[in-house]
């Protein structure tokens, strides 16, 4: 899968759980940069991309995942 | 003031002890020390003193929390404003409690209206830990939560109170924090879950780990537990929630006590929870913010200690001094096994609601016990007392619900939705369950749909984040049960959220 088709299928997960589209997904968007993305709906959305993708993962890289860069750089790895 | 001193005390004990570690940088008690003085000097020089409350907006760093030490040796208390929420209902509180001054650590003050002390620029003094002389029944802290008229409820708490809660915990044995203890800090300083996770840890000398705003807090708790190696953990049981499906990767052995409160705790996470943590003692506590934090707790043990109804484990028994009374709807105790409402009384009970006596009417009784007259409070929660005197948790008795542990009366969030609407239709808040046992919030709206937009940008200048809905449903016409109210029950079922 390349990865802007990995991006817009993440994106999808956003909208499903925030429940709207205004905002944009590029390597360095933060929590800080979409409305309604915080601790909580993080949770979720991760949820979301699991389910979406059929991976799971490591808390471990959960931990340390910053921004949407991190995101799918640990999808790509783990659909490897 | 007894707990003060000893405050005092444990500050000079300790002093090149870590007090906190924020963001990665950690603080010595002489550098907490340091910096009460120097906001204490501020205090001292600027505000008059028969003003005894005092703003404080609680940013994450040690200014905020010398703060705190800061007017509490000075007989004052902190009436704290998280920075995010809406400055309107932060004014709001402000304006009740009629709070002339606020210790801000932020670079640029907005409470332009009020007389500010920056206390991230203050110069610098010699250190002062004398408790000044203050009777108990002033204020230590007034904190608000949610009301059902939109209008946030003042719950203040005397040093008394608080002295009766150190007191309580003091004489349990099975809890006793020691100054190599690392302690989690997860809540904001305007949630009184907070006042346990920080006091506890100052009086033995510990050291307090706090969570950094704008990161996502379950991972953050993780990276802290396995990278610090926290020993005592104090949480709201929806955080475990949400790490549970990654507790297979989740091994421990450092923590040494876990203590749960501000939410239902399920049977079946905490005996997950607890092969989490191999070394660990699980405490279940209950207590509302009108009686001071804490009222007691249940010993949980995934082998010997389980006890728990409808899947939820049980609230235990009362701490020392604290009585439990279970009532019906005429405030008069229901037998053994029986469902009530569960009353509290003891020394740890606030003086009543900020100016509101109509509330306090309904709120707190006087009963006649072997000639005394005792005063409870009426905590909405429905409890039974079991046999062995433990008691249960049954559901509340009202319309308030726990979103990620803070109280939230879903009448709150109906009466701001409506005030914006276009349209002059029903709107009903719910709570509903999404797939990890946690609640959401959903606004159900009656009639045809419309843009929301208006009402929810509303609303964000009127609440804090966890209470704007995450879900938003139209339906046609309301169900209502047979009687005429509006079902809710069924009216949840509209949202398919997980």
């Amino acid at each position: 899968m390349s990865r802007e088709e990995i991006l817009s299928k993440v994106k999808e997960a956003f909208v499903s759980v925030l429940e709207h589209e205004n905002f944009q997904l590029t390597d360095d968007t933060t929590a800080n940069d979409v409305d309604g993305w915080e601790s909580i709906t993080h949770m979720m959305i991760i949820t979301e991309v699991e389910k979406v993708f059929n991976i799971k993962f490591k808390l471990m890289d959960l931990m340390n995942m910053n921004n949407v860069g991190d995101l799918l750089n640990t999808i790509t790895s783990e659909l490897e | 003031m007894k707990f003060v001193k000893e405050l005092q005390r444990s500050i000079e004990k300790h002093s090149d002890h870590n007090v906190l570690c924020i963001n990665n940088v950690f603080y010595t008690y002489n550098d907490f020390a340091v910096e009460i003085s120097k906001i204490r000097a501020a205090i001292v020089s600027t505000v008059e003193d028969e003003e005894k409350l005092i703003g404080l907006v609680t940013n994450d760093d040690l200014q905020t929390y010398a703060g705190i030490l800061a007017l509490w040796l000075e007989g004052k208390a902190y009436v704290p404003v998280n920075p995010s929420t809406p400055i309107e209902r932060n004014i709001q509180v402000f304006e009740s409690t009629e709070t002339k001054y606020v210790l801000d650590s932020s670079n640029i003050s907005i409470y332009t209206d009020h007389t500010v002390i920056a206390t991230k620029t203050l110069v610098d003094t010699k250190i002062n830990l004398e408790v000044k002389d203050f009777s108990g029944d002033q204020l230590a802290y007034i904190l608000f939560t949610s009301g059902t008229t939109g209008k946030p409820k003042g719950v203040p708490i005397t040093f008394n109170n608080v002295d009766a809660l150190v007191n309580a915990i003091d004489a349990e044995p099975e809890f006793d924090l020691v100054p190599s203890d690392r302690c989690l800090q997860m809540f904001e300083l305007t949630f009184d879950f907070s006042v346990v996770t920080y006091l506890f840890p100052l009086l033995a000398g510990a050291c307090i780990y706090t969570i950094p705003k704008n990161t996502i807090k379950y991972f953050y708790i993780f990276k802290l537990i396995k990278e610090q190696k926290l020993t005592v953990l104090t949480m709201v049981p929806s955080i475990i929630n949400y790490l549970r499906p990654y507790f297979p990767e989740i091994n421990a052995p450092d923590v040494r006590y876990c203590s749960f409160g501000g939410g239902a705790l399920h049977s079946d996470i905490a005996k997950e929870w607890s092969d989490c943590l191999p070394n660990c003692k699980i405490f279940n506590y209950y207590g509302p913010t009108e009686f001071t934090v804490y009222s007691g707790f249940y010993p949980y043990h995934k082998e010997t200690h389980q006890k728990a109804n409808n899947g939820i484990i049980a609230i235990g028994v009362p701490q020392k001094d604290t009585l439990y009374l279970v009532v019906d709807d005429k405030n008069q105790e229901v037998p053994i096994g029986v469902t009530g409402e569960l009353c509290l009384a003891g020394p740890q009970i606030t003086p009543g609601y900020w100016k509101n006596e109509e509330r306090n009417a309904i709120s707190f009784f006087n009963r006649e016990e072997n000639g005394v007259k005792v005063r409870y409070y009426k905590t909405g929660d429905l409890c039974i007392k079991d046999e062995d005197g433990d008691f249960l948790y049954a559901g509340r008795a009202d319309f308030q619900v726990k979103i990620r542990g803070y109280r939230v009366e879903l009448a709150e969030i109906e009466f701001h939705a409506k005030v914006k609407s276009p349209k002059k239709v029903n709107m009903v808040a719910l709570d509903i369950p999404n797939n990890l046992g946690n609640a959401e919030l959903g606004l159900a709206i009656e009639g045809e749909s419309f843009d929301t937009e208006e009402i929810f940008n509303y609303m964000r200048t009127k609440m804090p984040d966890y209470m704007i809905p995450g879900h938003t449903r139209f339906v046609k016409e309301f169900p209502h049960s047979i009687n005429g109210k509006i079902n809710r029950k069924e009216l949840k079922t509209y949202f398919d959220i997980n």
